[in-house]
């Protein structure tokens, strides 16, 4: 029985981690390909891919062109834990990814103890409050977007009495105990505070309460999947009031799974294809011609990952990982120095994001931006 | 899907089966564990990481194989005594300041008496709805995971889990924490092997072959039943207590139903009744998919394959397949799938 363990010897050699090549500059990509954030994760993805061609079309960075991997979490944070150590036993110069904040918390020391910039995609707000000075998002937080949200639904909805519906994971949880100080404090009544299951396919049985409340508004702040699944069940139970999301609700993904019945919906969006900035529209059209199907906010962060990565390298002029970390920590990063950051980004000390925001209704199938909502610190 | 064999009788053990091949497993797990302990040096910390969840993995199987493969009860509650035992001891150390080594200690002790209360439906129930009653108290006990902010940290978890110490040495880094791992394992490995042999491993096979005349010839199966549970969850507490500092964060999503399936499937592809198969059947689940990362998107869909046509060629997992093998080749009769035996087990 000793062939177990030499199998296991084998698969373990296979482990080994090769050298990085002199000419290039390896980027880890660790994100959601499997499992419950994979609708997230290969939008991400793909914004990263787009962004490392076009970076190495220009002849890279500083002369090296990029070499990009991606490696899978299965949205589990033990594979996430697992692939940032990958990433930084290879070298990589710096992580990026994943998405969801589980996996985003198991994973975050390790870079922070290898002193590597890990630039992910995560909103919800826990993990930039413990202190890791090299963890950096790429959209702005639940806590910088509530806020934008609550004073949309007293000033233009005027809303008095609100239904919340939320997905109860790390980011739906997060978000729900984000807005309800918020709410509270622009005196808007929550009269239905509804926790809705990852991954859940019927969401009639909400619907109906959500009706029953005679509510003002209803904001809904679920997942991909589930928000369009929750809009079609709202458009068959009749409910006619506002529904209000926070850019995950208006972005392409569920206007497609939706289809009908995301018309109407209005919210705030940190980061759309169709804001009116002429780089996120060409961006959005080389997205579609590429793959097939509309970005959603995810590629977008995808794409300024790697440009914030680019950024900070060739401000610092040489690749040194902690000085990417340190370069990136407090920096304002302008279209005009970085086309491809495609708009003015400012990095908090604690890796948090100030950037301009919209505000957006779904018209036709389409996302329209309505307003530009100006910084919180101009 | 439980076992390889269904044998009316105890089948005779050859010769070369008894005392040698009892020992061949002990000096197996000893030459593993020298293995193990060397194997990590320059191999870098991804390595050495992959290496510790293997073996995390594996001890949470060996009570599932326990439960499932010796004494024949299908359980879908492993991951959920795995997520006791880590939250037991990620609470006790993170929150209390306890020692690891009671935490490590009080979370067997709680999946052991937790495994005793729903022990008790194992009586009443076998098969489908045993099963059944395991699937209740797997999604109750992901729930309280969940819905217990307060004492659980909610879908937000818990992070910044201490690893231990042994003896003034600190186990912070990736190699030291492995080694610890490595002798764990090997305690807990040696415990399984005694306890195969001792006339409890001889009541629980009984049990699983043919309860009636196992009772009929003077096994307590009611104790037996509730013990092989018992023994098999606090297994899953011992791996769930490694788990947390080995991760050093923890949230409900690696102790949910799936996960409990795919430990099932560990159990079911290493060899279900064999004392190495959860090694092997760990490795499969946990080394496989990362060692197939090379072949990039299609990695999982790879690794189904694998798996699906493992089973198909080979019900009885990996190890009924080297016992196969091994029986051809020492030119002794594998005589079908059955009369191999299970080497080593008895």
């Amino acid at each position: 029985m000793k062939s177990h363990w030499i199998m296991a010897a084998a698969l373990s050699a296979g482990l080994g981690s090769p050298a990085l090549s002199q000419d290039k500059v390896k980027l880890v990509d660790v994100i959601e390909l499997s499992g419950a954030g994979a609708t997230a994760g290969t939008n991400f993805k793909n914004g990263v891919d787009l962004a490392v061609a076009d970076i190495n079309a220009k002849g890279g960075i500083l002369g090296k062109q990029i070499e990009i991997v991606h490696y899978d979490t299965q949205t589990n944070p033990g594979n996430t834990r697992a692939a940032v150590q990958r990433a930084i036993d290879e070298g990589a110069y710096a992580v990026l990814g994943p998405v969801f904040s589980g996996p985003i918390s198991a994973s975050m020391q390790i870079s922070q103890r290898a002193e590597i910039a890990q630039i992910v995609a995560g909103e919800a707000a826990g993990f930039t409050k413990q202190g890791n000075p090299y963890i950096f998002r790429t959209s702005l937080s639940q806590t910088a977007a509530m806020p934008k949200i609550a004073k949309y639904l007293k000033e233009t909805v005027k809303a008095g009495s609100i239904a919340v519906v939320w997905v109860n994971n790390d980011f739906g949880k997060g978000g729900r105990d984000a807005i309800l100080p918020e709410l509270e404090k622009a005196g808007i009544k929550v009269a239905v505070d509804l926790a809705t299951e990852q991954g859940q396919a019927d969401f009639a049985a909400d619907a109906i309460k959500v009706k029953n409340a005679n509510v003002d508004a209803v904001f809904v702040y679920l997942n991909e999947e589930e928000s369009a699944r929750f809009l079609r069940a709202a458009k068959q139970q009749g409910i006619t009031k506002p529904m209000i999301g926070e850019t995950t609700l208006l972005g392409a993904k569920v206007i497609e799974l939706a289809g009908d019945a995301a018309n109407g919906v209005k919210g705030h969006v940190g980061l759309s294809i169709d804001a009116p900035i002429p780089a996120f529209q060409d961006f959005g059209k080389k997205y579609q011609t590429k793959y097939g199907f509309n970005s959603d906010h995810n590629g977008l962060k995808g794409y300024m990952a790697v440009h914030m990565v680019k950024w900070a390298t060739e401000k610092q002029k040489k690749f040194d990982k902690k000085g990417l970390a340190d370069t990136l920590r407090g920096a304002t990063i302008k279209p005009s120095d970085e086309p491809g950051i495609l708009m003015e980004t400012t990095i908090e000390q604690n890796g948090d994001l100030d950037r301009e925001s919209f505000l957006a209704e779904v018209i036709d199938g389409k996302q329209v931006i309505t307003a530009t909502l100006p910084k919180i610190k101009p | 899907m439980t076992a390889p064999a269904s044998q009316e009788s105890l089948p005779q053990r050859s010769r070369l089966a008894l005392p040698a091949s009892i020992d061949g497993i002990l000096l197996t797990l000893v030459a593993g564990a020298a293995i193990l302990w060397f194997a990590p040096v320059g191999m870098g910390r991804y390595g050495t990481y992959v290496l510790s969840l293997w073996l995390v993995m594996s001890i949470a199987v060996m009570g599932l194989n326990l439960t499932l493969g010796y004494a024949g009860l299908k359980s879908l509650a492993q991951a959920a005594f795995m997520g006791l035992g880590a939250y037991t001891t990620a609470i006790l150390t993170a929150k209390f300041g306890v020692s690891w080594y009671a935490a490590f200690a009080l979370s067997g002790v709680l999946t052991f008496a937790v495994g005793i209360v729903l022990g008790f439906p194992a009586l009443r129930v076998k098969a489908h709805y045993l099963a059944f009653v395991t699937l209740a108290f797997s999604t109750l006990i992901w729930l309280v995971l969940r819905n217990e902010q307060w004492l659980t940290g909610g879908v937000f978890g818990i992070s910044n889990i201490n690893r231990p110490e042994f003896f003034g040495i600190k186990l912070f880094g990736a190699l030291e924490f492995h080694r610890f791992v490595v002798v764990i394992t090997f305690i807990l490995a040696v415990a399984l092997w005694w306890m195969i042999r001792s006339p409890w491993g001889r009541a629980f096979m009984a049990l699983r072959e043919n309860p009636i005349r196992a009772a009929s010839l003077g096994v307590d199966t009611r104790t037996y039943t509730l013990l092989a549970f018992a023994i098999g969850s606090a297994y899953a507490g011992f791996a769930g207590a490694l788990y947390a500092p080995l991760v050093e964060f923890i949230d409900p999503s690696p102790f949910s139903l799936s996960q409990s399936f795919f430990l099932l499937l560990m159990v079911v592809a290493g060899g279900s009744g064999y004392l190495l198969g959860p090694f092997i059947g760990a490795l499969l689940g946990v080394v496989l998919p990362e060692w197939l990362r090379f072949a990039g998107s299609l990695y999982l869909i790879i690794f189904a394959s694998i798996v699906m046509l493992l089973l198909i060629a080979c019900p009885q997992g990996v190890s009924g397949l080297f016992e196969r093998g091994w029986a051809r080749l020492t030119g002794k009769n594998s005589g079908g799938k059955n009369s191999g035996g299970r080497k080593g087990t008895f």
